[in-house]
């Protein structure tokens, strides 16, 4: 079975545990086995959000992970880059994992969004998938929904409809 | 062997230059004040530790102090730029692991 890992940075944006879990169930629709690597916080509220486990089933803290990651050790990479630090996170694994990859890049503010895709793109030759969202997931959603799909091929039908596909701040 | 997170936690003989910044200001700081720059790539493990950011990631050193400088970052704290000091063999493996 293929092997993906999301990686989730501080979870200061409300977007992002929403996105994880819908990105994990999306993932794992596909064929692949999902790690989450994350901060200590982001893992709460992902055990808060999915108590029995139904959409993300592995879960490890992102700085072990990184410190005994190895290339070939997952097939996918999908990083949620909301901040600067998240920039450096997931250029670094980008690097060790030398594998097919996603940066999922989203910000509130039109220059920060910018700048981290800018960023991403001039270090990796990672796919980006970016949109300004803040509270409302849904931008970044349809855009991962897109991407994905170009990425590794239709999964099983799991698209709604693109409402509210506006950005929020 | 040195271990930097280990380091950080149990001593105080370190000095904090940036903190809370972005990771190219780091860096910026670093190619200007170190008297000797190593660049390396992400992920390359510097004195026990992965080193997180943008390649090529830029790495101070001062023989005369018998120190390194090198940004530190963590997820929710951006990049901070610390110097301290390392045993000679250490510095070696860093300019070992150069890819100038």
């Amino acid at each position: 079975m293929k092997k993906a890992i999301i990686l989730l940075g501080c979870p200061e944006s409300p977007s992002q545990t929403p996105l994880a879990l819908y990105a994990s169930n999306k993932l794992t629709g596909m064929g692949y086995q999902v790690t989450v690597a994350s901060t200590p916080s982001a893992k709460k509220l992902l055990d808060v959000s999915d108590p029995e486990e139904h959409y993300v089933k592995n879960k490890t803290d992102i700085e072990s992970c990184l410190d005994g990651l190895e290339e070939g050790d997952y097939d996918l990479l999908i990083g949620f880059v909301a901040k600067d630090a998240a920039v450096s996170y997931f250029v670094t694994f980008y690097h060790i994992l030398n594998t097919k990859s996603l940066a999922l890049v989203f910000h509130r503010d039109q220059e920060k969004l910018d700048d981290f895709e800018n960023s991403v793109r001039e270090s990796t030759q990672a796919t980006i998938a970016s949109a300004r969202a803040y509270h409302n997931p849904t931008p970044l959603r349809v855009r991962l929904d897109r991407t994905l799909d170009k990425l590794i091929g239709s999964g099983p039908k799991q698209d709604k409809p693109d409402m509210d596909e506006q950005g929020d701040s | 062997m040195f271990c930097l997170d280990t380091y950080l936690r149990e001593s105080e003989d370190y000095e904090i230059h940036m903190t809370r910044s972005g990771f190219k200001d780091c860096a910026r700081f670093i190619e200007k004040n170190a008297p000797e720059v190593v660049h390396v790539k992400p992920g390359e493990k510097i004195v026990g530790a992965r080193i997180i950011g943008i390649p090529p990631v830029p790495i101070g050193i001062n023989e005369e102090k018998g120190t390194i400088i090198l940004p530190y970052t963590k997820p929710c704290y951006g990049t901070a730029t610390v110097e301290i000091p390392v045993p000679v063999e250490e510095r070696e493996k860093i300019r070992a692991v150069g890819i100038d």
